[in-house]
């Protein structure tokens, strides 16, 4: 599955963030996706992943605009952002099984606790996440976006918060999919912590996108 | 079965959310204890002042509910999360929509007795008849209500829209609600306002048939 921005523009209040970004995701890749604070990273992250439609210019899932089959491409995608759209007065398990559900996965409580196990968090499985330090809800962000198993995954800053162990886990995460043939956008400002698995660098800047060496 | 599982999910936060459902257990008691007091003690038409009380109680009690169940999704970004799921836009409305009237149901529960006392009207003869008013009312409420908050969503003035959406949309059900609780009270003859019921009736199929065709976009703009 190839996942496609063309020419894609995006202005808030009138400032542009995103000036004709082309961007190509295909299988076995990680593509690391840099630049500076407010350079735009998570508002391209965003479009991509459908939930903010780009003013001008088009995201194609297999040469197919995601706005002719929207359910299908956000099915395809896992998502991983720094807010950790989970329900805080919900368990981990509450959580992943409730989204597991929507996206159609089955037997989600299965899978939940399966996840949960391999990001370390199988002990604090049926704790509300209210008070979850910032790396042990990371890891739940990241369970939520493993749960049907995408096509794609988009990780903004899924390093944040995480200690050695969760790094390592993200790390394998990242390995797995490219031998899978996943597509994978990654931001992250450390991208000493993504080495190794990432195969390709696009800078953005001033509202442009650069392949980097 | 996506809306139960919703409907489920909202139900859950709602419980686990003690500081929010002590909120709305005090303001409407209250709003139906203050009331009782400005009529009375010696109440000119009971089953009128009760009747306008228990509805003006739920109105402001829903809004609370509203205003809180839009804030669900928005807290930590769920509402995101339940987008990207691909789950059918209406089946999660329609949750979301049986969580708020089962919220407003148990609410006119509670408001139901405390408004017989107060203000000494209904007879258990007359409780399945504004039963099935509170019913239609409260189906037509949750209904728009809900589009509405989705509306209001990622808006900074979201409650005072919500507001200001609600009661002019909502005036028809709640005169409905009104004049045939009233009379169920023995205020008036049911004959003279059994009209209102298909008034409210069309106001619950509409604002239905309106999130049907409408919640889709109104979820994807919200953002």
């Amino acid at each position: 599955m190839i996942l496609r921005a063309e020419a894609v523009h995006k202005r808030f209040d009138d400032r542009p963030v995103l000036s004709g970004v082309s961007i190509t995701l295909e299988p076995g890749h990680v593509v690391l996706l840099s630049g500076a604070n407010g350079s735009g990273k998570t508002t391209l992250a965003r479009i991509i992943s459908t939930l903010l439609p780009p003013d001008e210019g088009q995201v194609t899932m297999d040469d197919v605009p995601v706005s002719e089959r929207r359910t299908q491409v956000r099915r395809a995608i896992g998502f991983a952002s720094h807010a950790p759209l989970l329900y805080l007065a919900l368990t981990p398990v509450e959580n992943l099984e409730f989204f597991a559900r929507l996206s159609g996965v089955r037997d989600g409580r299965r899978r939940a606790r399966a996840l949960l196990e391999r990001f370390g968090l199988g002990y604090a499985a049926d704790r509300p996440i209210a008070h979850f330090s910032r790396g042990m809800l990371q890891r739940v962000v990241l369970c939520r976006s493993l749960l049907n198993d995408p096509e794609v995954l988009i990780f903004d800053e899924p390093y944040a918060g995480l200690d050695d162990a969760g790094v390592a886990a993200v790390n394998d995460v990242l390995t797995e999919g490219k031998a899978r043939g996943r597509a994978t956008l990654l931001i992250a400002h450390d991208k000493e912590r993504g080495e190794g698995v990432i195969t390709r660098t696009v800078r953005l800047a001033n509202g442009r996108a650069q392949e980097a060496a | 079965m996506i809306f139960l599982v919703v409907m489920r999910k909202d139900l859950k936060l709602f419980v686990r959310d003690a500081k929010f459902l002590a909120t709305l257990g005090l303001f409407s008691a209250s709003l139906v204890l203050i009331l009782s007091v400005a009529f009375g003690p010696i109440f000119a038409q009971p089953a009128r002042e009760a009747a306008a009380t228990v509805w003006a109680a739920l109105f402001f009690a829903g809004v609370l509910g509203l205003t809180r169940s839009l804030e669900l999704e928005g807290e930590s970004g769920a509402g995101d999360a339940l987008r990207l799921s691909g789950a059918d836009p209406f089946s999660l409305y329609i949750g979301k929509t049986l969580a708020n009237f089962a919220l407003l149901a148990a609410v006119f529960l509670l408001l139901l007795p405390l408004t017989a006392v107060f203000f000494d009207v209904g007879t258990l003869r007359a409780l399945p008849g504004v039963l099935g008013v509170a019913a239609l009312a409260l189906i037509g409420y949750s209904a728009w209500g809900t589009l509405f908050a989705a509306l209001a969503r990622g808006l900074q003035a979201r409650e005072l829209l919500l507001s200001v959406l609600l009661f002019p949309s909502l005036v028809p059900l709640w005169i409905g609600a009104v004049k045939l609780t009233h009379a169920y009270w023995g205020g008036a003859p049911v004959d003279e306002v059994k009209d209102w019921v298909k008034v409210m009736a069309v106001m619950d199929v509409l604002g239905l048939a309106l999130a049907a065709w409408l919640y889709e976009a109104v979820q994807e703009a919200a953002e």
